[in-house]
C-alpha cells in the first residue's frame, strides 16, 4: 500500500457514546508519534442520543486547519451514522459499520430529523435503493464506490465481555473503542502506540485502560485483513513536544500568559469550556511555588459577568469575560460604560449560529457587525478576530495589551469552529510575548486627574491608590470623573476618547492587522476568522490542480481597520478578481471593507448552514465565481 | 475616634431636591466612614442609576456610578479583585430590587464582604415618580395616574432568603442611628444589606417623614431582641424571628438589626481555600510580568498546562 501524507477519517455516533473520547485518544496517540492532527466536531444541542460526528485529519508534514470533504475511513457506531454520512463516502473510503444493524430502517430512527430523513431517503430512492441499512450499505458500495468493512459489534463485544468477565450490556459502553481500534489498525498505528492515547485518557484508571486495550486487541484480530490499508507516512520532522488543545484552551492559555487574573462568565456554548479550563488551573502552582491565581466567577447572568469584569479591571486586575452571541447581546449596555470610562476589559466572543438561540452548537461568522457596532452612542473599541488556534493564543495576549495601552474595551472574536476543534500546536514561548500595561500611576500627586484633557491617553490609577480620588460614571464626566453636561467639556472629552482609536490606528502596523498569504496574481480571496484554514489550503489545491494562482487576504483586526493596506491589495487585483469568503449570509466582512475602503466586493462565496467551510467546496466555487458563472456561490457541504 | 464627616465630603454640590431623605444617608455615610477610621482611598462607593445613583459623587472616596441595576456586580468584581477595599453599594429600590433583583439575590448567595444600602423611597425618583418594587398594592403616590397595580417585594425577606448574613433597616432622617447601622454593616464580614427608609419629598406623599416618625420603633430597645446567630443550630430560629419582624409594616415598622450570622464563611475565605495566595496577592495586586515579559515563562507554562502536553516519541 502506498503511504499517504495525510489520512482523514470520520467517526459518527450518538451524543454521549464516547466519540469525544475516541477523538481524544486517537489525537493523542498520533501526536505522540509526531503527527499534526486537527479534529473538528459537529453535534446537536443535546446531551445524549442525537447524532454527532468528528472529522479528523492526521498529517505527516504540516498542521491541517480546515475540514476536507473526502475521508479514507468512515466509522459508524450506529445506524444513524450510516444514513447521515452516505454522501461523505467516496471511492477511497473504507466504510466501517455494525453488521448487526443491517435490517434497521431509516424511517424508524427517531434521532434523525424528518427534514434530514426526507433527502436521505430521496438520495437512496433516486438511485434505486430502499431505506434499510442493508440497502444504504449497498448504495455506499455501488454508487459511492467505497469499500465496506462490516463488523459484528455483538460478536466482538461478547468475546470481549467473556474475556474480561463482564456482562455484555456493560461491554456495550466500549463500542467507541471498536472504532478507535479499527482506525488505528487501518492507518498502521500499532497497538503499543495506540496505548499511549488510552494511557492519557485513563491515566488513573488502570482497569479501564486494560479493558480498552483488550478490546482493541480483539478488534485488531477480527479486522486483520484491513491492517495498514491506509498507512500514513512517518512524520518528516518531529517536534520534541506538542500541545493538544481546543480553541477554548488556546484562549485560556493565552489569558493566563497575558496575566489575566479575573474571569467572570455565565455558561453558554461554545464559550463555557474556556472558563472551566481556567477554573481547573486557577491555582497557579509550579515547582517554584505558587505564582498567584486566577479568580473565575460564575455569575448570575452575562450582565453581571461583564460588569464584574469591568469592576475588577478598575481595581487593577487584567480581567475578561467569555461568551457567545446571546450573552454578548446582554453585555452591550455595559460595553458602552467601559467605553466612556476608558476601562481595559476584554470580551471573548465565540460566534455560534444565530439569531436568537439559532443553532446553539453550530458555527457561523455572523456577529462581526454586532461586535463592531453593539451599544448606543459612540466610543472607541478594538475588535480582533482570530483565524486559528495559534492566532487565538496570541490574540488573547494581544487583547490585554491593546486594552490597557488604549484604555478601551477589546472584543476578541472567534467562532465555534475554532472553539471546538482540537489541534496539535508546538508549545509557545511566553518569553517572546510582551506585557504592555499602558500608562499607569502608582504615586499620583495632588494634581492628578484620571481623565486629564492634556493627552488622549491619560495615566490610570487603580481603585484604592493612596494620594488621589477618582470617580467613574456612565454620565459624561469631567477630568476627575464627576458628571458634567457642559458643552465644551463634552466636546473635548468626546474627542479625547475617540482620538485613542486614531492613535491605535497609527501605532499598530496595518500589515499585522491584515495578512496576505500567497502571491498568485490570478485572484484574491478575502476573509476572516476560521475561513483562514480553508482559504489557504484552497490556494494550494487550486494551484496544484488547476494552475490557478491566487492569494488570501486575512483580516485580523476589524477596528481599527487596516483600510489603506486592504485598499492597496484590492486595487492591485482589481475588485473583479476579489472574492469574499464568509460563513454568513450577508457578507459582513465585505460590508466592513466597503465601509472602510469604498471598494465593494460583489463576488462572494458564502455559507450559512451552521457547518464549517470545507476546502473542497471552496476549491469548486472559486473558478465559478471568478469566471462570472455566478456572482455569489452558496456552499452547503457537510451534514 | 472623633467624627470628622467633612473628611469624606467631596465638595460637589448636592443636586437633590431640598428636604430629600437622601441627604440623611450621605451625612450618615460620611460620619460612619470617618468614625470607622477609614481613609478615603480605602473606600469604594458603587451606585446604580437614579437619584440615589449620584451618592458616590458626594462622598470623598473612590466612586463608581454604574448602570441602572448593576451596582452589585460591578462591586463584586472590585471586591474580588482587591478584597482589601471597603466596598459599599448605594442603590435605589428600583435599581436593586427591580431591574437588578437577580444581582441582589446573587450577592446574598455569595456572602461577599460588601455592604448594600437600599435607598427605599417606594418610587422611581429620577424618572419622575413611577411606582418602585417596594410600593404596596393599591397605593397612589403623587405622580401615579392610577393606584399601584402590583404587590411589593419585601427587601428584608428577600435578603434573608438570599443568604445575606447581615440584614438591617434604618430611617434616613435618624442620622445617628443610621450611622451606627452602617458602621455595624461595614464591620460585618460578609454580605450586608440595610433597607433605608428614605422619604422622597417630591413624589412620595404617602410614606413621608411624618408618617415614618409615627410608625417606626427601634428593635434594640425591644427587651430580649438578639438577632445574632453564633452557632449553626441557631440559624433556623433566628431567621424565623427576623422574618416575623420583616413582615411588620403599617401600624408598627421596626428599624434596627434584624439578623446577623457570624458563622457562615465569606466568598473570600472560600476562594482562599482554593487559591492560598489569594489574600496576599489578589487579582489586582498580582505580579504578572517581569521586565515587560509574562511571569508565566515557558517552564511555568509547561508545568501549569502539563495535561495538554504530549512528549513526542522518537
Ligand atoms: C436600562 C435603563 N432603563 C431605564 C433607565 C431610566 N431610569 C433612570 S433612573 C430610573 C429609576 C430609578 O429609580 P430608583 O432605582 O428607585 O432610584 P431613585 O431615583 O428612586 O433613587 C430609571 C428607570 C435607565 N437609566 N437605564
Ligand atoms: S425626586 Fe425624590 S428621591 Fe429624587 S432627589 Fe427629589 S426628593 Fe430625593
Ligand atoms: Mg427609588
Amino acid at each position: 500500500m502506498q503511504e499517504l501524507d495525510e489520512v482523514r477519517f470520520l467517526v459518527g455516533g450518538a451524543q454521549g457514546t464516547g466519540l469525544e473520547t475516541a477523538a481524544q485518544v486517537l489525537t493523542t496517540a498520533y501526536a505522540v508519534q509526531g503527527y499534526r492532527v486537527c479534529s473538528f466536531r459537529e453535534y446537536y444541542s443535546n446531551i445524549k442520543g442525537r447524532h454527532s460526528y468528528i472529522g479528523v485529519r492526521v498529517n505527516s508534514e504540516a498542521q491541517p486547519a480546515a475540514p476536507r470533504a473526502s475521508y479514507h475511513i468512515i466509522a459508524a457506531i450506529d445506524a444513524e451514522s450510516v444514513f447521515m454520512h452516505l454522501d461523505d463516502a467516496g471511492k477511497d473510503t473504507l466504510f466501517l459499520y455494525n453488521a448487526d444493524l443491517e435490517s434497521r430502517r431509516l424511517g424508524e430512527l427517531p434521532a434523525i430529523e424528518e427534514e434530514t430523513k426526507k433527502y436521505v431517503g430521496e438520495t437512496l430512492a433516486g438511485t434505486g435503493y430502499g431505506e434499510s441499512l442493508g440497502e444504504a450499505i449497498c448504495y455506499i458500495k455501488e454508487v459511492k464506490g467505497a469499500r465496506l468493512v462490516p463488523l459484528s459489534f455483538n460478536k466482538v463485544l461478547s468475546e470481549f465481555a467473556e474475556s474480561r468477565g463482564i456482562k455484555v450490556f456493560a461491554a456495550r459502553r466500549y463500542a467507541n473503542t471498536i472504532l478507535i481500534a479499527a482506525i488505528a489498525l487501518m492507518t498502521g498505528l500499532g497497538l503499543d502506540k495506540l496505548q499511549r492515547g488510552f494511557e492519557r485518557r485513563f491515566a488513573n484508571r488502570p482497569r479501564v485502560l486494560e479493558d480498552n486495550m483488550a478490546l482493541a486487541a480483539i478488534v485488531a484480530k477480527e479486522l486483520e485483513q484491513y491492517k495498514n490499508m491506509v498507512p500514513i507516512r512517518r512524520p518528516k520532522r518531529k517536534p520534541r513536544r506538542l500541545i493538544v488543545l481546543s480553541g477554548n484552551d488556546a484562549v485560556a492559555m493565552g489569558k493566563v500568559v497575558a496575566g489575566m487574573r479575573f474571569q467572570s462568565y455565565y455558561p453558554i456554548t461554545p464559550a463555557q469550556d474556556e472558563s472551566f479550563m481556567l477554573e481547573s488551573i486557577e491555582n497557579l502552582e509550579t515547582s517554584q511555588g505558587q505564582l498567584g491565581g486566577v479568580v473565575v466567577l460564575q455569575t448570575e447572568d452575562e450582565i453581571a459577568a461583564i460588569t464584574a469584569a469591568i469592576g475588577a479591571a478598575l481595581a487593577g486586575a487584567r480581567a475578561a469575560t467569555a461568551t457567545s452571541g446571546p450573552g454578548f447581546d446582554l453585555m452591550v449596555e455595559a460595553l458602552g460604560w467601559a467605553g466612556i470610562n476608558e476601562v481595559p476589559v476584554v470580551i471573548t466572543l465565540y460566534q455560534r449560529g444565530g439569531p436568537s438561540t439559532g443553532l446553539p452548537t453550530r458555527g457561523q461568522q455572523a456577529d462581526l457587525l454586532d461586535a463592531l457596532f453593539a451599544s448606543h452612542g459612540e466610543f472607541p473599541r478594538i475588535v480582533i478576530a482570530s483565524g486559528d488556534h495559534e492566532e487565538a493564543f496570541r490574540d488573547a495576549v494581544l487583547a490585554f495589551n491593546l486594552a490597557e495601552r488604549y484604555q478601551t474595551p477589546v472584543i476578541h472574536v472567534l467562532d465555534k469552529f475554532i472553539a471546538n476543534s482540537i489541534v496539535t500546536m508546538e508549545p509557545p514561548t511566553p518569553e517572546s510575548f510582551e506585557i504592555d500595561r499602558g500608562a499607569l500611576v502608582e504615586n499620583p500627586d495632588k494634581d492628578y486627574k484620571r481623565f486629564s484633557l492634556e493627552h488622549p491617553i491619560s495615566p490610570r490609577v487603580f481603585l484604592g491608590t493612596p494620594g488621589t480620588i477618582v470617580w467613574y460614571t456612565g454620565d459624561e464626566h469631567n477630568e476627575i470623573g464627576h458628571i458634567s453636561e457642559d458643552k465644551v467639556n463634552r466636546r473635548l472629552m468626546y474627542e479625547k476618547r475617540m482620538k485613542k482609536l486614531e492613535i491605535a490606528a497609527r501605532e499598530i502596523p496595518e500589515e499585522e492587522r491584515a495578512i496576505l498569504y500567497g502571491d498568485g496574481g490570478d485572484f484574491l480571496l478575502i476573509g476572516w476568522g476560521s475561513v483562514k484554514g480553508a482559504a489557504i489550503e484552497a490556494l494550494k489545491v487550486l494551484r496544484d490542480q488547476q494552475g490557478l494562482n491566487g492569494a488570501y487576504l486575512h483580516i485580523r483586526m476589524m477596528e481599527p481597520f487596516p483600510a489603506r493596506y486592504v485598499s492597496k491589495v484590492i486595487e492591485e487585483y482589481g475588485v473583479n478578481r476579489v472574492i469574499d469568503v464568509e460563513n454568513n449570509y450577508t457578507g459582513q466582512l465585505a460590508r466592513v471593507v466597503a465601509m472602510n475602503t469604498g471598494h465593494i466586493v460583489w463576488k462572494r462565496v458564502l455559507k450559512w448552514t451552521g457547518r464549517p467551510i470545507y476546502v473542497d467546496e471552496l476549491v469548486h466555487a472559486v473558478p465559478r465565481v471568478l469566471g462570472g458563472e455566478k456572482e455569489v456561490e452558496v456552499l452547503e457541504y457537510g451534514i | 475616634m472623633a467624627s470628622r464627616p467633612e473628611v469624606f465630603d467631596s465638595g460637589e454640590w448636592i443636586d437633590w431636591c431640598p428636604g430629600c431623605g437622601n441627604f440623611g444617608i450621605v451625612t450618615a455615610l460620611r460620619k460612619a466612614l470617618a468614625e470607622l477610621g477609614l481613609e478615603p482611598h480605602q473606600v469604594v462607593i458603587v451606585s446604580g442609576i437614579g437619584c440615589s445613583g449620584k451618592t458616590p459623587h458626594f462622598i470623598d472616596a473612590y466612586g463608581v456610578h454604574t448602570l441602572h441595576g448593576r451596582a452589585i456586580p460591578f462591586a463584586t468584581g472590585i471586591k474580588l479583585a482587591n478584597p482589601d477595599l471597603t466596598v459599599i453599594v448605594s442603590g435605589g429600590d428600583g435599581d436593586l430590587l427591580g431591574i437588578g433583583a437577580g444581582h441582589f439575590v446573587a450577592l446574598g448567595r455569595r456572602n461577599l464582604d460588601i455592604t448594600v444600602m437600599i435607598h427605599d423611597n417606594q418610587v422611581y425618583g429620577l424618572t419622575k415618580g413611577q411606582a418602585s418594587p417596594t410600593l404596596p398594592y393599591g397605593v397612589k403616590t403623587k405622580a401615579l395616574p392610577k393606584p399601584n397595580l402590583q404587590d411589593p417585594v419585601n427587601p428584608l425577606m428577600l435578603a434573608l432568603a438570599s443568604g445575606y448574613t447581615f440584614v438591617a433597616r434604618a430611617f434616613s432622617m435618624d442620622v445617628e442611628h443610621l450611622k451606627k447601622i452602617i458602621m455595624e454593616a461595614v464591620k460585618h464580614p460578609g454580605a450586608a444589606v440595610i433597607d433605608i427608609l428614605q422619604p422622597c419629598v417630591t413624589y412620595n406623599d404617602v410614606y413621608t417623614t411624618q408618617w415614618y416618625r409615627e410608625h417606626i420603633y427601634y428593635l434594640d430597645k425591644e427587651p430580649g431582641w438578639d438577632p445574632v446567630v453564633r452557632k449553626d443550630d441557631e440559624r433556623a430560629e433566628k431567621l424565623s424571628k427576623a422574618m416575623i419582624k420583616a413582615m411588620e409594616w403599617g401600624e408598627r415598622v421596626p428599624v434596627g438589626i434584624l439578623y446577623k450570622d457570624e458563622t457562615k464563611t465569606t466568598l473570600e475565605e472560600r476562594i482562599e481555600k482554593r487559591i492560598p495566595s489569594y489574600r496576599k496577592a489578589p487579582p489586582a495586586r498580582q505580579r504578572i510580568e517581569v521586565q515587560g515579559r509574562p511571569i508565566i515563562n515557558k517552564r511555568y507554562f509547561e508545568e501549569i498546562f502539563k495535561r495538554y502536553l504530549v512528549e513526542v516519541e522518537d
